[in-house]
């Protein structure tokens, strides 16, 4: 048979091995309790005891008798025993038949059985006694019986007991609703997953505005939903975007190839046809190539390759490779570098994104105008800085650059593949750098490289 | 005439793959997967070999690793659909001696072949000559006839990239990957550029052009006369 749902459930065992603890605890409490009790009323009883021999001792000797008649007298429960004997061991007054033979003369009370006459025969009881000679040679005994001491403790330890089986229960019903409360809350829970996972990304997990642990996992995880949601809708626009990239130069390759077809008559216009397509799908291909390569960096975790980039010498180089570009279009590309600087980095990564950073202010520059690659030191942060005096980013462009995918219309319109920003973006990103882009007017753009993981070489 | 050796699993492509390759007089091998190409190349000996990465039966890194340990050094170019950087790294650490990633250019195809079967041999001359041009490696000058060529340190390079491979077409990819060390392509024309500077020193106006631009290929020097 199976067991119930919230039975095999890890809170409730839980709540099974608390209550269990809970009573092994209980019940040493009440042991010591109960034993705690039993010891300071024995000990309370030993002293009336002790004080009343004491008392009937130091009465002159015609007077004993008549002490001790009168304070059984006043005994009306019963409990009070007293005795005193001749030095033969006679009975001269009291309610003993004779001296205990166990109770040793002149020491501490103590507990000593005796038998008593009662109008049904005779009784042995266990009770607490001292006995002392006197100077004539008479003893004197006196006692208390216990067993009422006793009643007490076990009263008490009877109640605490009685109270020990409810808190037991009420812990196993505690643990068995907190067991099926949880139950419930996973199928809730479960039941909207389900629904994610089919396709409804709109779903999210139920919670009260408790601060309560479950409560405060569902706002997380919603958090994460509301993140993947807004990811999974920007992709689609993406994808949008990429399908329309790649559909122009593949509908004009198609195009110019069935009217090829079609229409030339040598061998020559042919040949200009084919030149046609093929440039149009080399474009596709490109983009194809260039958003792979973005999701390379952004996905790839190989920090672990890096190692020390001498940006001096980097930015020298890039320098050196677009000077002629720069000098075609009359534009004058200086470094500025006085700083031996370097970064953790992948070096071929790093150039790349100079480079493109460089490509990019060179292409909107206009003719006459002048681009900079500068190295500074702010503060803790290494700057690169790559500014030019073409128009500018502006501020939309400037925000949808660095996230992620986004493509400018005004970049995707110039030619070559846009993807350059991005691409930059991407790279610093992986770096753990930051990229700023400044406001025109003229095109401005840092990398900051926080120096807490460049280590100075 | 160079024998050719081409592992690839895809019909269509190998039979453009050979033809092309039969058109510039080469003898194409054709294998369709792993094993037959690894038997292949250890029966025929080819010259170079274009192996594919992602082959049925046997992967194409498999069959260079298998080869390299044979002791067999045959030039390899290996080609994959799998344009990460990583990926080719791999395929060149593997022992591949080139990577072209899919698709190709067919030019760019037969301009690797060509280089790889044309490796130039380590070389203790420290002047080399094409023609009338002369470039001394350790005085870093470099001489058309009589006529002193000045030469920045990038032109220099790149002179004695070409140089060293005269009659070579050389692809704008590989002059990105040799000359400039560029692992991705950039947005301009940057070869052209620095191409068109070189030629202008080069090629004086009077004489004889060396540098030649193959249109939609890339750039080859040639002897001249």
């Amino acid at each position: 048979m199976r067991q119930p749902q919230f039975i095999r459930s890890n809170t409730f065992h839980w709540a099974l091995a608390v209550a269990a603890v809970f009573a092994v605890f209980v019940i040493v409490l009440f042991g010591f309790i109960y034993w705690q009790t039993d010891d300071y009323l024995v000990a309370r009883s030993d002293k009336m005891i002790a004080r009343q021999l004491d008392f009937i001792a130091a009465l002159p000797e015609e007077r004993r008798i008549d002490a001790i008649e009168e304070h059984l007298r006043e005994d009306s429960r019963g409990v009070q025993y007293a005795g005193l004997f001749d030095a033969d061991g006679r009975k001269l007054a009291g309610n003993l038949d004779r001296f205990p033979p166990e109770l040793k003369m002149n020491d501490a009370v103590q507990s000593v059985p005796i038998v008593r006459t009662i109008p049904s025969g005779q009784e042995r009881r266990a009770i607490r006694a001292i006995a002392r000679r006197m100077p004539n040679g008479n003893a004197l005994v006196i006692g208390r019986e216990v067993d009422e001491a006793r009643e007490i403790s076990h009263v008490v330890g009877q109640a605490l007991a009685l109270g020990l089986l409810p808190a037991f229960v009420l812990c196993l019903l505690a643990g068995a609703w907190m067991s099926m409360r949880a139950q419930k809350r996973v199928e809730e829970v479960n039941q909207r997953v389900q629904r994610i996972i089919a396709g409804d990304l709109r779903e999210r997990l139920p919670h009260r505005n408790v601060d309560e642990p479950f409560s405060r996992l569902a706002v997380i995880v919603n958090g994460m939903l509301d993140e993947m949601e807004t990811m999974i809708h920007a992709l689609e626009g993406v994808g949008n975007d990429i399908a329309h990239d790649l559909r122009t130069p593949l509908t004009r390759a198609r195009l110019a190839l069935e009217r090829g077809r079609t229409n030339a008559t040598s061998l020559e216009q042919l040949q200009v046809v084919a030149d046609k397509a093929i440039a149009n799908i080399d474009q596709s291909l490109s983009i194809i190539t260039a958003l792979l390569r973005l999701a390379e960096i952004e996905n790839s975790r190989r920090s672990a390759g890096f190692g020390s980039v001498a940006l001096q010498e980097l930015l020298r180089e890039v320098c050196d490779i677009y000077e002629p570009i720069a000098e075609n279009k009359n534009i004058a590309l200086r470094v500025e570098a006085s700083h031996r600087l370097s970064v953790r980095g992948d070096r071929d990564l790093l150039f790349e994104t100079v480079a493109n950073l460089v490509d990019n202010a060179i292409k909107f520059t206009p003719e006459g105008g002048k681009v900079s690659i500068e190295l500074l030191r702010k503060d803790k942060d290494i700057v690169v800085r790559v500014t030019d005096t073409g128009c500018g980013i502006s501020e939309q462009e400037r925000e949808a650059v660095l996230r992620r995918f986004y493509r400018s219309d005004k970049i995707r319109n110039t030619p070559g593949v846009g993807l350059g920003l991005n691409l930059v973006a991407a790279i610093v990103r992986l770096h753990g750098f930051r990229l700023v882009i400044h406001a025109g007017p003229g095109g401005r753009v840092d990398i900051i490289c926080p120096t807490d993981s460049t280590p100075e070489r | 005439m160079a024998k050719v050796l081409l592992i690839e699993d895809d019909r269509e492509t190998a039979e453009e793959i050979t033809a092309e390759l039969t058109d510039r007089g080469f003898e194409v091998e054709w294998a369709a997967d792993g094993i037959e190409g690894l038997g292949k190349a250890r029966s025929t000996r080819p010259d170079a070999m274009i192996v594919d990465r992602l082959l049925p039966g046997m992967d194409g890194l498999t069959v260079i690793e298998a080869l390299r340990k044979d002791q067999m050094r045959t030039p390899v170019l290996v080609l994959s659909a799998l344009g990460a950087v990583d990926d080719r790294v791999r395929g060149l650490r593997m022992g591949g001696d080139d990577y072209l990633t899919k698709p190709f250019a067919i030019v760019e195809l037969v301009a690797r072949i060509e280089a790889l079967l044309r490796r130039p041999a380590e070389s203790r001359e420290t002047t080399l000559r094409v023609g009338s041009l002369e470039l001394d490696l350790i005085e870093r000058t470099a001489k058309r006839g009589d006529r002193t060529i000045d030469l920045l340190p990038r032109e220099f390079r790149l002179l004695e990239y070409m140089m060293q491979r005269s009659d070579q077409l050389l692809t704008r990819a590989m002059l990105l990957e040799e000359v400039w060390n560029y692992k991705f392509v950039p947005a301009t024309n940057l070869v052209d550029v620095h191409m068109g500077r070189l030629r202008h020193k080069v090629d004086g106006p009077d004489e004889v052009p060396m540098i030649h631009n193959v249109r939609g290929a890339g750039f080859i020097l040639r002897t001249g006369s």
